[in-house]
């Protein structure tokens, strides 16, 4: 609560607003202003009325703001967009919060208590506001013989690590204007591969930010978490290489397209389950949480963090999960293919399409293929509802096994990644090999 | 510099280079395969006791258990204290299960003295006693899972152990340490309704209990990781003493309660569990199973208890025994408690010798260590039914 | 019970626990034909009839019996209990009398094997001399141990080492357990050993 100063004196409050109102005009110059104007650069002026929007007339829209939408629509038509807010990194960060606190209130139910509870009026839903408020005021304490460049850029590296494995993952169909490019930040024709490599950095950043630590504890933790991440990332590989026989592409939208009437979970069940059990322990999620919260070492590679570091670290792990959820969803559940389930539109929306004043052409569609631009369609709405759909009921499957689950042992672990899965992932392999030199399934354009 | 006490005629390597040494001190050679870890009383993975354990690899090859860290001298106490007075202090070494800890104690004086206890009282102890061992188990379930890592279990047992909290909060006045019972009966009786809420809240825990075999004794993975491990055979068992539900899980049907009856279990139909796997699997399980039969138990005490009645035979003030020597047992949570009190005329006990559980199945734990992964030793030794306060009392 | 003598004690501690054993079933000196007594009665006999003078039978009352033996002759009397039926050790407590300068150690001794024997407890006793002024560090109160014949008596007697300060010649370990390592004082449970303030 706040208290007037008992001291209170004109000239000294005044003065206040006046220091204020100098170093708001200062930061606008001599910052925001070229920070517009460079970003400017790399997003397409559009055109109203004629006339080429420039940042003098985009100040106008202060007072006309109908004329900010060709602004935003440009904005999401750019490739910045896709990457920060929305297949990208935002939308990856919103899910993983909301996943963090429904694990929470999930967890808390199985176990007959109630989570997060006082943090804003229902049930506690600003419990993550929270706490991303109080790791922010933390100090970041640094240990003494760490090794300070690499233990500063390890959880921003985890950070990154987790996001480019995000920007390979299709969520929704794209219409016509992007030539039927898919709402992903990089399409890729060897998309596959490359979630490969970026899954074969992981195990390199949790050595690195445990080594630089310079600790007991996150030694064990790092040196347990190598062994985990490597055993588990062959049968990881092997299990998706099935649908790629099938599919015969490593396109990660095309194996999306391939599956639009049926999903490859009901001709390959056993990668399903072995790409399930290896996620799992990719995560470091229970039951193969030895490196993290076994109760012999404190908490693992990351127990010399704190403050924000930790709370990026924590980022990373959640926006990996949401990343290999979809991941699971995109191969083997049909991404984003789906019924249509959003209800019908009105006549003349189907007709014209939903048209703001200002734009180009209208904002939604229905039909993919109009001489219109628009920047969303029916089909991508769907799509990115049956997305988020799919996502949500792995992640809950996910979350499921926390509450059910003890810990295994370390031998028991290196025992099911080396011995059963990388079996069972060669019995997917035969699997998918007799499927398609007997005829029953072929990619696309092969016979 | 402080001298040990370790006598000189015990030095385990009196050698020429260990003439060098101060006396005491022992000369022990640093291989460079084994590692020494102190499992050490400040640990998430080991109760308030040490354990040196030395390791080979993955292998424990030696254990040496290192109680005392909680040794507050109970029995030396008891030796100032008159023996109304020594109940409190008596009954810390398990705050939980305090019934049954006193319970040797109030049966030895009332022999000693000669006084015969009411039947509502016996009753209510028998009662008492067997909330006391659930609310013991439930807390020992709920630790086990921390050490297995799994959170679910240590909820689970640690929520559903509040209903019987609360009743013997009606009881007794308190959560633990009740201090209930005293030579002669219990200290109070119970409040008017006592019998109807008793007998809802144990149905209703005997309920919430039964779901536990299929999220933790079906549990894959709890199975894998306690199934074969540590296994005790019954004549290993026999010899090496121990008792309560490790005796059990080995195959040796004695149950105090059955072979021994006190106060009005001999009135009662007591089934004793017995397994005959000897692993940690079967020795989490009988606890398990010993609750269910707890809750029978005080269904039928509820049922056949005297409605009305004295609780408490008032001794005179300052009750002396004889020159006489008694040794009374029960069973508890964790094996067979005995108490051996030796009176003089004098108020106070001339000695008070407590032999608990848990210190007689202290010596199970460095035969059994030996040889195991290390991974599995948290799974061994809490499955040992070892409570660390109790033995060192 | 405090004193160490021989027959008239056995006829004193029957007398005395007339008044506090209350089942009506156990008046050992009035109905020796009772069924309790006379198998409790039957171990002594055993007992006595094997090791005649050497052993004393100090009571003999519902469940419970008590033999006291000399040190000399303890582990062969263990070993003729152990033969008998009674396979482990319930207890072992050490009571410390320095008016008789001595140190009784007390096994009490259970069996699981037998059912027939199960309600029993067999007390064994022996004493030791005890020095006048105990001095920390010396071992001169020794005792056989008895953990060749009973196995599970070997963290007792560790304990009943560390507390009392009784050697037992044979224990593989004599050291101490629950006494934290720098204890430098007399064996706490010595009547000598006065807790502070009282």
């Amino acid at each position: 609560m706040s208290v007037i100063a008992p001291k209170f004196r004109l000239g000294y409050f005044l003065k206040g607003i006046i220091d204020n109102a100098l170093w708001i005009i200062v930061l606008v110059t001599l910052i925001v202003v070229p920070l517009i104007q460079v970003l400017l650069i790399y997003i397409n002026l559009p055109v109203v009325d004629g006339e080429l929007l420039t940042p003098f007339l985009a100040f106008t829209l202060i007072f006309h703001p109908e004329l900010a939408v060709p602004l935003v629509e440009a904005i999401i038509r750019s490739d910045l967009f896709r990457i920060a807010a929305f297949p990208g990194f935002g939308f990856a960060a919103l899910m993983a919060a909301a996943v963090i606190f429904v694990e929470r209130k999930m967890l808390a139910k199985l176990q007959l208590r109630v989570g997060p509870f006082y943090c804003g009026k229902i049930e506690g839903i600003f419990q993550l506001i929270a706490d991303g408020i109080k790791l922010v005021s933390k100090e970041i304490i640094i240990p003494d013989k760490a090794d300070k460049p690499i233990f500063w850029v390890a959880p921003l590296l985890f950070v990154g690590a987790a996001a480019a494995f995000v920007a390979l993952i299709p969520v929704a169909p794209g219409g016509e204007e992007f030539d039927n490019m898919p709402w992903v930040v990089a399409d890729l024709d060897v998309g596959l591969i490359a979630v490969f490599a970026v899954i074969g950095f992981f195990p390199i950043i949790t050595v690195l930010s445990a080594w630089s630590s310079n600790s007991k504890y996150p030694f064990i933790g790092g040196i347990r978490a190598l062994h985990q991440m490597v055993s588990f990332e062959i049968p990881l590989i092997l299990s998706l290489l099935g649908v790629v026989i099938l599919t015969g592409t490593l396109n990660l939208n095309e194996i999306v397209q391939s599956q639009t009437s049926f999903p490859w979970i009901l001709f390959l069940p056993v990668g399903a389950i072995v790409f399930f059990v290896a996620m799992l322990a990719e995560l470091e999620r229970i039951p193969f949480d030895l490196p993290e919260a076994e109760s012999e070492i404190v908490a693992g590679w990351l127990t010399e963090f704190s403050g924000m570091m930790y709370g990026l670290v924590q980022l990373g792990s959640y926006v990996k999960l949401y990343a290999f959820a979809a991941l699971f969803v995109t191969i083997f559940l049909a991404g984003y293919n789906g019924p249509s389930i959003y209800p019908d539109f009105p006549q003349d929306i189907i007709d014209d399409g939903i048209i703001i004043p200002g734009m180009t052409g209208p904002l939604l569609t229905v039909k993919p293929f109009t001489d219109g631009t628009a920047v969303l369609d029916q089909e991508m709405i769907n799509g990115l509802i049956w997305f988020v759909l799919k996502t949500a009921a792995v992640i809950f499957f996910i979350l499921l096994i926390r509450g059910v689950f003890p810990r295994v042992r370390i031998d028991m672990l290196l025992h099911i990644g080396w011995y059963k899965l990388i079996g069972l992932a060669f019995v997917n392999i035969f699997i998918a090999l007799g499927l398609l030199y007997s005829g029953i399934l072929a990619p696309v354009g092969a016979f | 510099m402080s001298k040990q006490l370790t006598p000189k005629s015990s030095e385990k390597q009196s050698t020429e280079s260990s003439k060098n040494l101060p006396p005491g001190l022992q000369l022990e050679n640093v291989d460079d395969r084994i590692m020494t870890l102190n499992v050490g009383p400040q640990h998430p993975g080991s109760g308030h006791m040490r354990l040196i354990i030395k390791v080979d690899g993955d292998y424990i090859v030696n254990c040496d258990p290192d109680p005392g860290y909680v040794h507050r001298g109970e029995e030396k106490m008891a030796e100032y204290r008159n023996y109304i007075t020594n109940i409190p202090h008596l009954e810390r070494p398990v705050i939980h299960d305090s019934c049954n800890i006193l319970y040797p104690y109030c049966l030895g004086i009332e022999e000693l003295v000669g006084i015969e206890v009411p039947e509502r009282a016996k009753y209510l102890r028998v009662i008492a006693a067997e909330l006391n061992r659930c609310v013991y188990t439930q807390y020992w379930l709920a630790i086990y899972g921390i050490f297995l890592g799994h959170s679910t279990m240590f909820m689970w047992p640690a929520g559903d152990r509040e209903l019987l909290i609360d009743l013997l909060e009606k009881m007794s006045g308190a959560r633990v340490t009740h201090a209930y019972f005293v030579p002669g009966g219990i200290r109070n009786d119970v409040p008017a309704n006592f019998e109807d809420v008793c007998l809802r809240q144990v149905n209703y825990f005997e309920k919430r209990i039964k779901e536990y075999a299929g999220i933790f004794y079906d549990n894959p993975i709890l199975i894998a990781r306690t199934k074969d491990t540590g296994v005790l055979s019954r004549e290993d068992a026999i010899r090496l003493g121990t008792t309560g539900s490790v005796l059990r899980a080995s195959g040796v049907d004695f149950d105090i309660r059955k072979k021994e009856p006190y106060d009005v279990y001999d009135e009662l139909d007591v089934h004793s569990n017995v397994m005959k796997a000897g692993d940690s699997y079967a020795r989490s399980k009988i606890p398990w199973l010993d609750m269910l039969e707890s809750c029978n138990i005080i269904r039928q005490a509820l049922e056949k208890m005297p409605k009305s009645g004295g609780v408490r035979t008032k001794l005179k003030p300052n009750p002396k025994g004889g020159d006489d020597e008694v040794y009374r047992r029960v069973e508890s949570g964790r094996g067979s408690l005995g108490m051996h009190i030796v009176s003089d005329k004098k108020p106070q006990p001339y000695r008070l010798k407590i032999s608990v559980g848990s210190f007689r199945n202290l010596i199970a734990m460095p035969y059994l260590l030996k040889g195991e992964k290390l991974g599995n030793m948290p799974a061994v030794y809490w499955s040992l039914n070892y409570w660390p306060v109790e033995a060192d009392r | 019970m405090s004193t160490s003598d021989n027959k008239e004690t056995a006829q004193e501690s029957t007398q005395v626990e007339a008044k506090p054993e209350d089942k009506p079933e156990d008046k050992p000196k009035d109905k020796p034909k009772e069924n309790l007594p006379v198998f409790e009665k039957s171990l002594t006999d055993k007992i006595q009839k094997k090791f005649g003078d050497k052993t004393e039978i100090a009571y003999v009352k519902s469940n419970r019996t008590r033999v006291n033996v000399k040190k000399e002759d303890v582990v062969k009397a263990a070993q003729f209990i152990r033969e008998m039926g009674f396979d482990h050790a319930e207890s072992v407590s050490g009571v410390d009398y320095p008016e008789s300068k001595e140190i009784e150690v007390v096994y009490h001794l259970g069996s699981y094997g037998d059912p027939t024997l199960a309600k029993q407890i067999l007390v064994l006793a022996t004493r030791a001399t005890r020095e006048d002024d105990p001095k920390p560090g010396n071992d001169s109160t020794k005792l056989p141990s008895l953990r060749d014949v009973f196995y599970s008596v070997e963290f007792h007697e560790r304990e009943c080492f560390e507390m009392l300060g009784v050697f037992f010649e044979g224990h593989p370990d004599n050291r101490r357990l629950l006494l934290p390592e720098d204890w430098a004082d007399i064996p706490p449970l010595r009547k000598d050993f006065g807790n502070k303030g009282r």
